[in-house]
């Protein structure tokens, strides 16, 4: 039988001596952040407490989630900003995002690859090509106060050329936020 | 791995509510005005002078007998008299029952439009500008006689006075059944 992606949260969580994670609140979750200044390269997430929304949704915390919060991503997309503000983006259109995901101090997602339009076998949005990866497996968690950031680098898909550009990075699947199960 | 029917019937459980009653699909909604230059828009507090269209709440609570479980989101936007704002920017969702927030800055937008970046494997590439849904991993319960309230930060502002927005909840649910009682 398969693990189920709450399974994985509570056994990894159980792992690093988390044991009050259990008694939180599940959720839906998705953070996000993004460079506005065309580059090669980006490092994503890093620093994000000291951008404001929409720059980023992650608040004052940055890139590391309050005590007895946790995210298994299980999906990662990238998308390009229309503007320095931050406001609007649209999809990666021709490019893709070769990127590594860190958690700590451990890259847990290496050299991997967010082709435009490399997840069709399971994927359609209309005739627009996918600029997501669903991690294979369950996913991969990140723990509550763990500092965690995306390293990326935009080319072009099919010239396999380096291309400067914005880039936004979310991370998206199960969650859990903070819940006081006592009286404070 | 619980689904909606066990993870509603746990909880009711836990809080000593009633776990009979007829079991339904719910939906709920609430539209609001939110003003020209609005960024910040709470759903389901004021219900006063609505139409049954703009809401089919009179209060933000489920009643004593009835419960429901959130499954999917879905946002409506008129953007009113020469108004431009859309859904494909970026806003932030927080949904509260009762003290708990049990859905944190959440960003529905990458479901708006034909962008390639939306949550759903099968994305129906339906959504739009101005209409979105999103659907949840998880299972979320809104007990019971409990207030909750959903908050919506938009990236962009309302522009026009007579931007209208609706925020609709949809998942399994419980109502009221009289059985054999009368």
């Amino acid at each position: 039988m398969a693990i189920s992606a709450q399974d994985k949260m509570l056994y990894v969580a159980n792992k690093l001596g988390l044991t009050s994670l259990k008694d939180m609140q599940g959720s839906t979750r998705v953070v996000y952040d993004q460079s506005t200044t065309a580059a090669l390269d980006h490092v994503l997430f890093a620093g994000s407490g000291q951008r404001n929304f929409p720059l980023t949704n992650l608040g004052a915390n940055g890139n590391q989630f309050q005590v007895d919060e946790a995210l298994l991503v299980e999906q990662i997309g990238f998308f390009i900003p229309d503007a320095d503000d931050g406001e609007n983006y649209g999809g990666l259109g021709v490019l893709s995002v070769k990127f590594d995901l860190v958690i700590g101090n451990k890259t847990v997602i290496k050299d991997c690859v967010v082709e435009v339009g490399g997840q069709q076998a399971f994927y359609s949005d209309g005739t627009v090509g996918s600029a997501i990866i669903t991690l294979e497996g369950v996913g991969i968690l990140i723990p509550p106060q763990v500092e965690f950031y995306v390293r990326a680098s935009v080319f072009n898909s099919t010239t396999r050329v380096a291309s400067s550009s914005r880039v936004g990075c979310y991370l998206f699947g199960t969650a859990a936020l903070l819940n006081f199960n006592t009286t404070i | 791995m619980a689904n909606q029917v066990s993870k509603l019937n746990y909880v009711d459980a836990k809080l000593g509510a009633p776990t009979s009653g007829q079991q339904t699909t719910r939906y709920i909604y609430d539209s609001v005005l939110p003003g020209a230059g609005g960024t910040n828009i709470t759903f389901f507090q004021n219900f006063a002078g609505k139409s049954q269209f703009q809401t089919n709440l009179t209060t933000n609570k489920l009643d004593s007998m009835e419960s429901m479980v959130i499954k999917s989101i879905y946002i409506a936007l008129a953007p009113g008299t020469a108004g431009t704002l859309d859904l494909s920017g970026h806003m932030n969702l927080n949904i509260y029952v009762g003290n708990q927030c049990v859905l944190k800055d959440f960003d529905p937008s990458f479901n708006a439009t034909n962008r390639g970046v939306s949550f759903d494997r099968l994305h129906s590439g339906y959504n739009n500008a101005v209409r979105l849904e999103v659907r949840l991993l998880t299972d979320i319960v809104i007990p019971p006689q409990v207030n909750f309230k959903a908050t919506l930060e938009l990236a962009e502002n309302t522009a026009v006075g007579d931007t209208s927005l609706t925020l609709g909840l949809k998942g399994y649910g419980k109502i009221f059944s009289a059985g054999m009682s009368f």
